[in-house]
């Protein structure tokens, strides 16, 4: 079998992917090398983040506890719960607007007329968004292992790779979201629009749940709970947020191929 | 293969037609685009599907190959349905949107190994060169480095690489210099010589002319006339302006056949003729001292005129 759409779309990402992946090995070099300063008033740090009003703090540290003290605590707080979900979102709601973005700018219609099922172009699509991310997820991995140990930050190599493989799986779920969208609408605009709106909307669900009593149910909800809420960083992988991120991918990706099967292509 | 009349079994069934819609319908919300279209297509049929600007050509076109969905009524293509069956349909067909948008990154040779790849006929690339070879188009250059003509070429490079039953083109010409529409005139001789069939829209009644066999007319959404080509021709109106010293007798004029809008002012006569008439308008006016004249074929919207004109008449 072969999968000339995701090859030709993996293709077509190659080289924004190199800066991207550039960009993260960057930031983590940065985070890391700022570091020994902050480590060494890290005490101090965390008593003046404490003294932050509550909504204040449960922003930035999306309701978890903070602690500069150690290096997880440190990465979780500088890296993880902001800048580097942050990034991930943008490149993935990017790459899940492809397709949105071929019907927009209109070289659909022939990609179309070629004997393939609409439902495997969207599937070959929705494969590299995701070998995108995991290509990135990689980096940042490998950039936290080696810049880490470098500069005496001893993170350790599972619980990186369990808040790398969270982290991804908020990614694709917002670029399956990106996906859904331009399958309903063949809208470049609201295939962007929307996911970024959401993502908002999800990190202030996560991060005010811990002061919001009414938010607490909800919580579970959001993206973000499921991927930083657990503090992977620090615990490990956690199974059940795994599920339920990868159930709410192929859900999205289902109704997704579903609306897309059904609808007019737009000119 | 005579089999005549209530035998029992359907051993031979008559062959699917290659285009066949059956009231063919489609809305865009309130606004119906397409309303009961019914045609069939045979096979080595060169059929011109003309229309002026926003008829239904595109709507029905991209029916056929199921990027739409149709509100009412079905196409198929070779007996396989439009719409359900678009893969199969795909796999039989070439394709030639109206304003051909192509991923500009890429050569022409990138594109067309793509698209070959899709169609798991790694050989149309071979093809695909010979007939880019043939339109004089560099398939090494950025797609987004083409002008507009080269662009086209590359669109019906890629239509006709994969030698396919049925080529459907929307538009074929535009942008097309003389040239190339002649080489692109004699490749869908070729086309349909191999048994293959070509439905094509145009707005411009020349181009139709030149090479269809028989021509639909679309207006408003609906098929309005089939006609094969001939008696299209007949149909046509020309526009005569003939500057004529001194007086003039209307009389043999107004008794042509099928003559429309007859005047004479400040010594100049005017009128529409069909084809078959001209003869007899040359005649009437070798009678008088010429000075100037001019004859114009009609342009599709008086091509209609006469239509509607002698429909009207049929029906009184």
């Amino acid at each position: 079998m072969r999968l000339s759409v995701f090859a030709r779309t993996a293709r077509d990402q190659r080289r924004s992917m190199v800066a991207w992946a550039i960009g993260l090995v960057l930031l983590v070099g940065m985070y890391v090398g700022v570091y020994p300063s902050v480590k060494g008033s890290g005490s101090s740090f965390t008593k003046l983040i404490d003294q932050m009003p509550k909504t204040f703090r449960a922003l930035f540290t999306t309701g978890g506890g903070v602690d500069f003290t150690t290096p997880a605590g440190y990465l979780n707080t500088e890296l993880l719960t902001f800048m580097g979900p942050m990034l991930v979102l943008v490149y993935a709601i990017g790459a899940g607007s492809a397709l949105a973005g071929e019907e927009d700018r209109g070289t659909l219609d022939l990609l179309l007329a070629n004997p393939i099922g609409r439902a495997r172009v969207l599937l070959e699509k929705f494969a590299a968004l995701a070998a995108g991310v995991a290509v990135l997820m990689t980096a940042l991995w490998l950039a936290l292992l080696v810049e880490g140990s470098a500069a005496g930050m001893d993170v350790p190599l599972a619980h990186a790779a369990a808040a790398v493989l969270h982290l991804g799986l908020l990614g694709v779920e917002f670029g399956a979201l990106a996906l859904l969208v331009g399958a309903l609408t063949g809208r470049l605009a609201l295939a962007r629009a929307v996911p970024a709106g959401v993502a908002v909307a999800a990190y202030l669900v996560n991060g005010f749940a811990s002061i919001v009593s009414w938010l607490g149910p909800i919580r579970a909800s959001s993206p973000f709970y499921q991927y930083i809420g657990r503090d992977p960083l620090r615990t490990g992988l956690s199974p059940t947020a795994v599920l339920v991120s990868v159930l709410s991918i192929a859900v999205l990706v289902g109704l997704a191929t579903a609306s897309f099967r059904r609808r007019d292509v737009l000119t | 293969m005579g089999v005549v009349g209530g035998e029992a079994g359907v051993d031979h069934p008559p062959p699917d037609p290659v285009v066949r819609l059956e009231g063919l319908t489609k809305d865009y919300g309130r606004h119906r685009a397409l309303d009961g279209i019914d045609l069939t297509v045979g096979p080595g049929e060169i059929f011109g599907y003309l229309g002026p600007n926003g008829a239904g050509k595109t709507t029905t076109i991209r029916l056929l190959l199921g990027l739409l969905r149709p509100t009412a009524g079905r196409a198929t293509v070779l007996g396989l349905d439009s719409w359900r069956d678009s893969t199969a349909v795909h796999a039989r067909a070439g394709y030639l949107p109206g304003e051909p948008t192509m991923n500009g990154r890429l050569t022409g040779r990138e594109l067309v190994s793509y698209f070959a790849a899709l169609r798991r006929r790694p050989a149309d690339v071979t093809s695909a060169t010979g007939l880019a070879d043939r339109f004089d188009l560099d398939l090494d250059r950025r797609i987004r480095a083409l002008s507009r003509g080269n662009r086209q070429k590359l669109a019906i490079v890629q239509a006709f690489m994969s030698d396919p039953d049925l080529v459907v083109l929307d538009e074929p010409t535009s942008g097309l210099d003389p040239l190339v529409q002649q080489e692109f005139h004699q490749l869908l001789g070729e086309t349909t010589a191999r048994g293959a069939t070509v439905l094509f829209s145009s707005h411009v009644l020349n181009e139709v002319d030149r090479v269809a066999d028989r021509v639909g007319i679309i207006r408003q959404g609906r098929l309005v006339a089939v006609e094969h080509l001939a008696d299209l021709r007949a149909k046509a109106l020309h526009r005569v302006e003939a500057r004529i010293t001194g007086p003039v007798d209307l009389g043999p004029f107004r008794s042509l056949d099928g003559v429309r809008d007859l005047t004479v002012e400040d010594g100049v006569l005017r009128c529409g003729v069909p084809r078959p008439s001209l003869d007899g308008l040359i005649k009437a006016l070798g009678r008088y001292p010429v000075a100037d004249l001019s004859v114009t074929e009609a342009d599709l919207e008086e091509l209609f005129l006469a239509y509607y004109s002698e429909a009207s008449a049929d029906a009184a």
